[in-house]
């Protein structure tokens, strides 16, 4: 999932100066598993931003509330109404639903609350470790189910470098080297001839090198949640 | 049936609740008695409740695995020849509404050979292939 962490408050406060109402929304999605971004966090925000001394004067009057998904144009056109007199939203969205906010209720300005940082998984509860980058072509099945784009800290094709000591990375000895895992992953597998294997450079294109991706499928939409862009 | 089960091993502790991110569980305390309850609609499936539960009273594997729920009901058009289900009736009228020729209930393949006689039927003496 699309992992978030909050802004430091002094920094939200700063982005919110000026504005007398502003509408808190979470999304109830990525960053509400991931305790970030959802119902709970919209609320304790308001709380936290009502109650420190933030503001030069009133702080803005705080309204919360919660989408299912915020990067979803034509649900939250259609289904995410503002309280009157709204001068700002506050989103606790990752980067795609602030941009999504910002295109539905244009001109009204969007501030986002959290910095998105990472798509990751939960191995265990709280802790959420970046697995993925997004490259567009992976390479899971030649390097045992390991990503060395997001995994190695120098993204490495050919690795592991020379900081890799005692499978750990030089750069925090809590931090295990990808490529040492990816190697052992693929003993145990029986499939180190993989790394025998000489490829093509990378084509870094398809991980966004070629400008913003875009992925079409045909034959969705007609409903009532049909929305032109 | 529902989604969201609790065992008898629940305490009443509310750690689910105070840990829930998307607010989906509250409780309700009335006269003796204090009731744990569930949202579905605001319910992220996080399973966060399950993890956090010093009681392992979540049953969260029914929410991997619910049941199907009817939601719609609506009459059926078969085919005419060998009652094949085809669309539903509303379907069906919302094409006619829509300005298009009547429908004629027929599977694909006994549409094919209804065609096949008509096209027999006016232009005989045509090998089959020709007829298409």
């Amino acid at each position: 999932m699309i992992v978030g962490d909050n802004k430091p408050l002094e920094e939200i406060a700063a982005s919110l100066s000026g504005y007398r109402k502003v509408m808190i929304l979470g999304c109830g999605s990525c960053v509400t598993v991931c305790l970030s971004g959802g119902d709970r966090e919209a609320r304790q925000l308001a709380l936290e931003l009502t109650r420190g001394h933030l503001f030069h004067g009133s702080p803005p009057i705080f309204e919360t509330g919660t989408i299912l998904r915020q990067c979803e144009r034509d649900l939250v056109a259609i289904h995410q109404d503002l309280p009157a007199a709204t001068e700002a939203i506050l989103s606790l969205a990752c980067g795609c639903g602030v941009q999504t906010l910002g295109d539905v209720f244009e001109p009204l300005p969007v501030i986002p609350a959290l910095n998105t940082t990472f798509y990751g998984a939960a191995n265990e509860a709280g802790v959420w470790r970046e697995m993925c980058q997004g490259c567009g072509d992976c390479v899971l099945s030649h390097t045992g189910g390991i990503c060395p784009v997001a995994r190695c800290a120098k993204s490495l094709f050919n690795g592991p470098c020379g900081g890799s000591q005692n499978g750990s990375c030089e750069i925090y000895a809590d931090v295990p080297c990808a490529w040492a895992l990816i190697y052992y992953r693929l003993k145990k597998q029986n499939k180190l001839h993989l790394l025998h294997t000489v490829r093509q450079p990378r084509d870094w294109r398809p991980a966004g090198g070629a400008g913003p991706r875009i992925r079409r499928r045909t034959g969705v939409g007609g409903g009532a949640g049909k929305i032109k862009m | 049936m529902a989604y969201f089960r609790v065992n008898d091993k629940c305490n009443g502790c509310l750690s689910c609740v105070q840990n829930c991110p998307a607010t989906a569980l509250s409780y309700e305390d009335r006269e003796k008695q204090r009731s744990l309850r569930h949202n579905l609609a605001l319910c992220a499936r996080c399973g966060q409740c399950w993890r956090v539960c010093p009681q392992e009273a979540i049953e969260f594997q029914y929410f991997l695995q619910g049941p199907w729920e009817e939601v719609a009901t609506l009459d059926l058009v078969r085919c005419n020849v060998c009652g094949e289900p085809l669309y539903t009736a509303d379907f069906k009228q919302t094409v006619a509404d829509r300005g298009r020729a009547e429908i004629e209930p027929f599977c694909p393949r006994h549409r094919q050979e209804i065609d096949q006689l008509g096209k027999a039927h006016y232009y005989p003496g045509r090998s089959k292939d020709e007829r298409y």
